[in-house]
């Protein structure tokens, strides 16, 4: 080892021991604090922009988070709310249902349905002697059939939701959405001017809006069963499937 | 001046990191760099007594407690230095490459194992683990700067 790598040992080996010896004395000594502070206040300045960049990015962080958390939770709500719609809707009609056969005490017999106006009117046996009055829902199964548009003494006639002069407002229950139920004049009834973008709405439940005339609100129809029609305007025309079954309709409630 | 860049950039990580241990230790990376690849004499005795007063600001700012990382900063240069002082002088450009490697490895683990060594404790060998391979890419750099310098000097 010649001279020169003795003079860096030695000194290598002095910084070590001072190491060593700062170590072993400098807990003790108060003043290491006041050193500490000294030099930590003294580097506030130089790192001023990894605090502000820390910071930043923190922040972003922090955004980032709460962000995907508030639409997981959105997301979570969104689903719970169509759940529960879908059970109010299920109570309701069954509530109307229960209410409808409760009130049952007045049925009426299908007595005349002319093959030519087949979708379009039905006649029953009761009229204005047994309190029939026009626009009075009437139902089959505890779903709308139609309204009553013409009352005589002994008789009635009904326009059939299937009719195409037949419209009425509708509600989508899971959905609250409102449009128009109209009779299709060939056996179909389609719920129209639903905005479009709404996702699948298959298997949803349709039935009367508070918005009628002279019909209730929460009056069962029927289910869409598909989507008819996408126009450039920006709504969407469904097909119903009515929950009474109009070609064996023998015998209707009011 | 080099130096002091490279500890102030050592401390802006660590400071944008969240004083996380985890930050490479750059100052002594670049002082075991100077070490192999400057052949001037004057060049280690600065490193050795470099490395002490960059340990103990470090200590100082990070630490609280002087001679944590003095201790493995001069323990790193004085190894260093004498592993280099091992190989001829004419023998240092070629075939060196794992002990470069070897050496520069050093740099990343002596420093930061003592606190762990001292202090125990699952979360300081955590940091520790992390530290190494946060080490690496810097590591490879060097390597690789050095065989470029080497290649320059070679074919000039």
């Amino acid at each position: 080892m010649d001279n020169k790598h003795t003079v860096e040992l030695i000194h290598g080996l002095t910084a070590l021991i001072l190491g060593l010896f700062l170590l072993g004395v400098s807990s003790g000594l108060g003043i290491t604090k006041s050193i500490v502070d000294i030099w930590a206040a003294a580097l506030l300045v130089p790192e001023y922009p990894a605090v502000v960049l820390r910071d930043l990015y923190l922040d972003w962080q922090s955004y980032s988070n709460d962000r995907d958390f508030l639409n997981a939770e959105v997301k979570r709500l969104r689903d719970e709310n169509s759940e529960l719609r879908r059970e109010l809707s299920k109570l309701t009609n069954a509530k109307i249902l229960e209410s409808t056969n409760k009130k049952n005490v007045r049925a009426a017999r299908v007595n005349l349905r002319a093959p030519l106006a087949w979708w379009d009117e039905i006649r029953i046996d009761r009229g204005s002697n047994d309190g029939i009055i026009l626009g009075l829902p009437v139902f089959s199964n505890g779903y709308l059939v139609g309204r009553v548009s013409n009352v005589s003494l002994l008789s009635s006639w009904v326009e059939l939701i299937t009719s195409s002069s037949f419209m009425i407002p509708a509600v989508i229950e899971e959905t609250r959405e409102l449009g128009i139920i109209a009779g299709g004049g060939d056996g179909s009834v389609l719920l129209k001017y639903i905005p479009a973008g709404r996702g699948l709405m298959n298997g949803m439940t349709v039935s009367t809006a508070l918005v009628g005339e002279q019909l209730a609100p929460g009056l069962p129809i029927g289910i869409i069963s598909g989507e008819v029609e996408n126009s450039a305007d920006g709504y969407v025309t469904y097909r119903i499937s009515p929950g009474a079954k109009l070609t064996r309709v023998y015998s209707v409630d009011f | 001046m080099f130096f002091v860049f490279l500890w102030l950039v050592q401390d802006l990580i660590t400071v944008f990191a969240g004083g996380s241990a985890r930050v490479p230790q750059l100052f002594i990376l670049g002082l075991v760099y100077g070490i192999i690849t400057d052949e001037r004499d004057e060049i280690k005795l600065s490193a050795i007594w470099a490395s002490f007063a960059g340990g103990i600001l470090w200590d100082l700012r990070w630490v609280g407690v002087p001679g944590f990382f003095t201790i493995g900063y001069v323990l790193v240069t004085l190894i260093v230095i004498h592993i280099w002082n091992l190989i001829p002088p004419q023998g240092r450009s070629s075939g060196t490459g794992w002990i470069v490697f070897v050496m520069l490895e050093l740099s990343q683990i002596i420093p930061p194992l003592f606190p762990v060594l001292i202090l125990g404790g699952a979360t300081g060998l955590h940091f520790f683990v992390g530290q190494q391979f946060y080490s690496l890419p810097v590591i490879i750099f060097c390597m690789y700067l050095r065989a470029v310098k080497m290649k320059n000097e070679n074919n000039p």
